[in-house]
């Protein structure tokens, strides 16, 4: 940002028009205090290219404390902050000071206040407007790709990208590679991994972020030898040693994945979210060895954790996972209730994390009263998450409707209707797996053969993917065993692969 | 970034990874156009240029991206029910009613700038300067949009 308003102010005193002109749309930080806007400055530029999100975190905090009606600093911090509480107290600050700021900011804060209300119309339109008067500005552009993402809209996040001939940029360049990697075009996403690199060797992200996308493409061993890359570059950077973790999970090897996740936990101080975030991940390794017993004890000792932290969602969602790998359905449904009593408390979650989360557990109560053939519970479930979709346009909340409605009609044999639900929700394993299972049987080869082809490579250290894809790819490499799912011949209504799915 | 995702997948609830991309397409019209809803099926006359003037008298100038586009390929299976071929074959033949844009901010820029027009774009090129018409009652957003989902 310094060196666009720097260059825009050269230019300018140049008399080189057309230049200024160009360089000129940057998004005014709006502050009384020029010390809070140069450590703004800096705290984004270290967030985004050299992914220093604690050491920004840290500043946009002193930032707001030399100038409380620095709405936009407000607005950075809300975007990056890892505390739950700060996020929805940085918001709230950042709409009550935003009269405070130009109407370009003004506009990012609405912009993203609307999104949080499930006001999506509101929301595009207004970025849309910031993005037009701003096309080239690296903080519009940055917001823009990025809640863009966020919608899964990838595709209109490269395009943003590319137009604003912001070129060297490699936090942008960082984020473009994620955007191609979720479209599965993973040679596009290693040539802008090649491009992140080549700008900051020196850099421990790149090589974070290119095992990464290493790993989601398969490709495991080189996943490591990057993240190992990247550990040997700054020994600190400590989402690389979860990474590494991670990565053996997916591999199927849990003892050493466990011993990489103690190895982090020793050697690195985290942010709470992200400390619990991979102890979700430990916790989840005895759940792909089917050790429902360990997995039971180490899902409730985060959520005591998060109980004692004060962390509604977070310890409402922990009971959600832990209902979904139970192999009883009455088990499952009692842990529902402590995650809808958690959520009940609401404490610092923001009220549409609030939302989302409600919808969440909805569905999974509706897939595990499926399982216990509890036709009520089913039926006064989906009509309560249907309300709920229908009260908001949340995608969240959209998808696990979809689901949970794909999952009903599945077991009703209704297979188009199972089909027209489940492809509103086909990033998640749970509903791929019925898909791939729903075109088989309604006849359509190529999209049963393409939908297990996609679940079979689905490679993203979830409880999700642990509860499906380690057994259904073991069936889909095994000739005798998925015959009939690589040629999308229809077959018999099959049980999913893991007992609670049906 | 690696973990950045993650951070949001904790706080927006562990699903945001998950969420769905299917297409979601909206029906603009200039914001003078006094018109805020359609039917399905009044849409359909629309595209298939059988009404080609609003109830105020005003022409109907329909703009939309080409029918060989994936964007398109909900308008072509549902408001058309034809394949993709033969939208094209009719969007030939029909050259004088439907104009073709390059993209979505050229329909947006069409719609904005003339009386009457109406388009069709993907939601996420919306903006202020165009109105968005219900169908059925219901905005791009809303459960049971039809212009919401999978191709098929």
């Amino acid at each position: 940002m310094a060196l666009m308003v720097s260059i825009a102010l050269l230019a300018a005193t140049a008399g080189h028009a057309q230049l200024a002109v160009r360089h000129a749309a940057v998004l005014p930080l709006t502050t009384k205090s020029p010390e809070a806007r140069r450590l703004a400055e800096e705290a984004m530029m270290l967030d985004l290219d050299q992914v220093e999100q604690a050491k920004a975190i840290e500043m946009l905090r002193k930032t707001v404390k030399i100038d409380p009606d620095f709405a936009m600093a407000h607005e950075f911090l809300t975007q990056i902050s890892l505390d739950p509480a700060e996020q929805v107290s940085e918001q709230q600050k950042a709409f009550a000071t935003r009269n405070h700021a130009s109407a370009g900011e003004r506009l990012a804060i609405e912009w993203y206040q609307d999104a949080m209300d499930h006001k999506l119309i509101s929301a595009i339109v207004k970025m849309n407007d910031l993005l037009s008067r701003y096309p080239h500005d690296k903080w519009v552009v940055w917001m823009t790709t990025w809640w863009l993402t966020t919608q899964t809209q990838y595709e209109r996040s490269i395009e943003v990208y590319e137009r604003s001939g912001i070129p060297d940029s490699p936090g942008l360049m960082n984020n473009m590679g994620y955007s191609y990697a979720y479209l599965r075009q993973f040679d596009k996403a290693f040539a802008q991994m090649d491009k992140y690199v080549a700008a900051l060797p020196q850099d421990a992200n790149p090589q974070d972020s290119y095992a990464e996308i290493l790993r989601m493409a398969g490709r495991f061993q080189e996943s490591i030898e990057h993240y190992r890359a990247s550990l040997a570059i700054d020994p600190e950077f400590y989402s690389s040693q979860f990474g590494i973790a991670d990565t053996y999970s997916l591999m199927g090897d849990q003892t050493q994945a466990r011993k990489e996740y103690e190895a982090g936990f020793r050697k690195f101080s985290l942010p709470e979210l992200h400390k619990i975030l991979w102890q979700t991940r430990e916790a989840t390794t005895y759940v792909r060895e089917g050790d429902y017993q360990e997995a039971d004890r180490a899902f409730h000792a985060i959520v005591e954790y998060t109980h004692s932290k004060n962390m509604s969602q977070v310890e409402a969602d922990t009971y959600r996972q832990m209902a979904m790998y139970q192999q009883k359905a009455k088990h499952g449904l009692a842990l529902l209730k402590k995650a809808d009593a958690a959520l009940h408390e609401g404490k610092n979650a923001m009220q549409a994390a609030i939302r989302q989360e409600s919808a969440q557990i909805l569905r999974a109560r509706v897939e595990i009263a499926l399982k216990g053939r509890n036709k009520k519970t089913v039926g006064s479930s989906l009509a309560k998450l249907a309300e709920l979709s229908q009260s908001s346009d949340d995608k969240v909340i959209d998808s696990a409707y979809h689901g949970a409605g794909g999952a009903v009609a599945f077991s009703d044999g209704k297979y188009n209707e199972a089909i027209a639900h489940l492809e509103e929700d086909e990033n998640n394993p749970l509903s791929l797996e019925l898909l791939a299972a729903a075109y088989q049987n309604s006849g359509d080869r190529a999209q049963a053969q393409h939908t297990a082809e996609t679940l079979a490579n689905f490679n993203d250290p979830s409880l999700e993917q642990a509860l499906v894809v380690p057994t259904f790819r073991t069936c889909y490499q095994d000739p005798s065993c998925s015959g009939s799912i690589k040629s999308g011949e229809k077959q018999q209504q099959r049980r999913r692969s893991h007992p609670l799915l049906m | 970034m690696g973990f950045r995702r993650w951070l949001l997948i904790l706080v927006w609830v562990a699903g945001m990874s998950w969420t769905a991309q299917g297409k979601q397409l909206a029906v603009i019209a200039d914001t003078a156009n006094p018109t805020t809803n359609l039917t399905t099926a009044e849409l359909v006359k629309i595209v298939n240029a059988r009404t080609q003037t609003w109830p105020d008298g005003r022409a109907i100038k329909l703009i939309v991206r080409d029918p060989s586009c994936a964007d398109m390929q909900l308008v072509v299976h549902r408001l058309l029910a034809m394949t993709p071929e033969q939208a094209q074959a009719f969007v030939q033949a029909h050259r004088g009613a439907i104009v073709l844009a390059g993209s979505d901010d050229a329909v947006v820029k069409f719609v904005s700038t003339n009386r009457g027009a109406i388009g069709i774009v993907d939601l996420y090129s919306l903006t202020k300067d165009v109105k968005v018409l219900k169908i059925d009652g219901k905005l791009p957003v809303e459960q049971g949009y039809v212009l919401r989902g999978n191709s098929q």
